[in-house]
């Protein structure tokens, strides 16, 4: 089924995509947050932002809200030239938007938050999506737990019946049980034919819900594939507490890439069969094991090269999710529009 | 239409309430304070201070009741204390917004920066009017409860006019506020820049050469004084505030509109 859509989505041309990334381009002075990033993301489809942290997801996303100005290049959003306020302010009644930092005014209450948000832009499944998520709205938002903002921030970014929404690292702070609740939701809302486009740093996320993955890497789009082949690709972190002898004999195993050794264990990447490695285990005396999924930046590292020059000066400040107003303008004090 | 503005002003409510509040108690303790001084010589008191400060703190009137709100409540309170107090609220306006991410939610609605900046400013009206229109009935009531008379025309003309000079310092405050990145930094700015502003007008006041520094001070166009005594006052002066309080909110809006936020 995943497959269907690909192709399909393949053959359609970009122009009349809901989100089509044309050379998107952001300075911040020295630094390149995003360059020349291009891609489609075609109606229908659940589309994975993949990158590290600091790699310029953020950017990108804040640029297709027109919270930045692009430096080259350019993005449209239904239709909407980014550069083009007002036509992207119209458009924007069918965008919703939960960003990466959540902050509605801490001394109003959710109700309040959500009654200002459905006046401006509509508040047709409001009720519906109170029941599905439940923020205690009628307690002030500084009370709020983050599971509980982010429940209020998925309440009002679907509330009027969007047909994008873009969302910045969504699942951020969701406990596990919500985080399936959440992706069960994600699938539904694809299904009725609401395009969803969503960043995150982490694999595991993306492989389960998404239809398609662009991987952003230093500001640069590394590539797009679908989610099998990433899957594929992606490898198992494997962690083994066991005596030496175990060591020295799983180090000769197949499939193992940078094997680390720390004391009384190893540590390495596995792309090989989970079985046979399992049946390799079994014949050493293992104290402990664990297998899970591979840090993203590993990911990275073993597929696509590593650039530590590159990774340092985005790692740096590539406009990324955590300093709050996005930009590394702003956490300097000398950037554009500083006082 | 103006859900922003209703938001926002909804969200003033309370400051608004104890701001007033604070003025109506300081306002009262000052016309008390007329009631224990009552039949004191002034000129004998303050004829040692130089004339520039004596028209810095409008002190020629203070044995009528007129001239004792004017200099000790009107001088003081609106004219530096909320002057001050709007460049700073003016000044986290957005500026707040900014610095926490907030930003990034509003600017995802459907409306226009220029119209968000401008509704998000019009909640000040809240605070604005409040202060003046509870304010004077507040002050009337006081000066009749300790048996004086200040015509109630000429009270009202001084609060009405206080409008235009509180939207130029607010207007201070919005430029402050579409520029920085931090509310503080924004804030801090508004309210150093009126403040330095009502300084120099009150020192250059008398030196003939450099006088029209001055005129480059929103406090040079109130003078709430002379309206509380006899009414007077000078319709070009509220023509300038308003005029300065259209440029700065164009200059606010503009900057605005062009800025990564």
């Amino acid at each position: 089924m995943v497959d269907d859509r690909i192709t399909t989505a393949d053959d359609r041309t970009d122009g009349d995509a809901p989100l089509v990334v044309d050379g998107l381009t952001k300075e911040f002075g020295s630094i390149v947050a995003n360059d020349d990033v291009s891609f489609a993301v075609q109606e229908g489809e659940i589309f994975g932002f993949l990158g590290p942290n600091g790699a310029g997801k953020s950017t990108t996303i804040r640029l297709l809200l027109g919270l930045l100005r692009p430096t080259a290049g350019t993005a449209r959003v239904l239709g909407a030239d980014v550069r083009d306020e007002d036509a992207l302010t119209a458009a924007k009644s069918r965008i919703g938007y939960l960003p990466s930092t959540l902050r509605f005014g801490e001394e109003v209450t959710g109700e309040a938050v959500l009654n200002y948000h459905g006046a401006i832009k509509g508040e047709a499944r409001r009720a519906e999506l109170l029941e599905l998520f439940t923020p205690p709205i009628e307690r002030p938002v500084r009370e709020y737990s983050t599971g509980n903002e982010r429940m209020l921030g998925l309440v009002q970014a679907f509330m009027h019946d969007p047909d994008l929404v873009i969302m910045d690292e969504p699942t951020s702070g969701l406990d596990p049980l919500k985080q399936e609740r959440f992706n069960a939701f994600v699938r539904r809302e694809r299904d009725r034919g609401t395009t969803i486009f969503f960043s995150s740093h982490v694999l595991s996320e993306v492989r389960r819900v998404c239809d398609r993955v662009g991987i952003l890497r230093s500001g640069s789009l590394v590539e797009l594939e679908n989610v099998d082949t990433l899957l594929h690709r992606g490898g198992k972190h494997v962690r083994v507490h066991a005596d030496d002898a175990a060591l020295t004999g799983l180090t000769a195993l197949d499939g193992i890439v940078d094997p680390e050794r720390f004391a009384e264990g190893i540590q390495f990447v596995y792309v090989g069969d989970t079985n046979d490695l399992l049946r390799k285990l079994a014949a050493y005396d293992v104290r402990d094991v664990e297998i899970g999924e591979p840090a993203i930046e590993d990911v990275f590292a073993h597929y696509y090269g590593r650039n530590p020059e590159l990774d340092d000066a985005h790692g740096e400040g590539g406009g990324e999710t955590g300093a709050g107003p996005g930009s590394p303008s702003q956490d300097s004090d000398g950037g554009p529009g500083g006082v | 239409m103006f859900e922003t503005a209703r938001y926002e002003a909804r969200r003033k409510i309370r400051g608004t309430l104890i701001l007033t509040a604070g003025v109506g108690a300081y306002a009262g303790f000052i016309v008390w304070y007329f009631t224990v001084l009552e039949g004191v010589d002034y000129e004998d008191v303050f004829a040692d201070l130089p004339p520039a400060m004596l028209e810095a703190f409008g002190i020629e009137n203070l044995s009528t009741i007129e001239g004792f709100l004017g200099a000790q409540l009107f001088s003081f309170v609106w004219l530096l204390g909320l002057g001050l107090y709007f460049a700073y609220v003016a000044g986290g306006t957005v500026a707040g917004d900014i610095e926490t991410g907030r930003i990034d939610l509003l600017v995802s609605l459907p409306v226009a920066r220029s119209r968000l900046l401008v509704e998000k400013f019009a909640a000040l009206f809240v605070p604005m009017l409040a202060v003046n229109v509870l304010g004077g009935p507040i002050i009337y009531v006081f000066v009749v409860a300790i048996g004086e008379s200040i015509p109630a025309s000429h009270l009202a003309l001084t609060h009405l006019l206080s409008i235009p000079f509180f939207l130029v310092c607010g207007g201070i405050g919005l430029v402050f506020s579409v520029a920085a990145n931090r509310a503080t930094v924004a804030e801090r700015g508004a309210v150093a820049t009126v403040f330095v502003l009502y300084l120099v007008e009150s020192v250059v006041g008398g030196a003939d050469e450099y006088d029209w520094i001055q005129y480059l001070s929103p406090t040079q166009y109130y003078d709430p004084t002379p309206t509380l005594i006899d009414g007077s006052f000078d319709p070009i002066d509220s023509a300038i505030l308003l005029v300065a309080f259209a440029g700065l909110i164009l200059l606010s809006v503009a900057a605005f509109e062009r800025r990564d936020l």
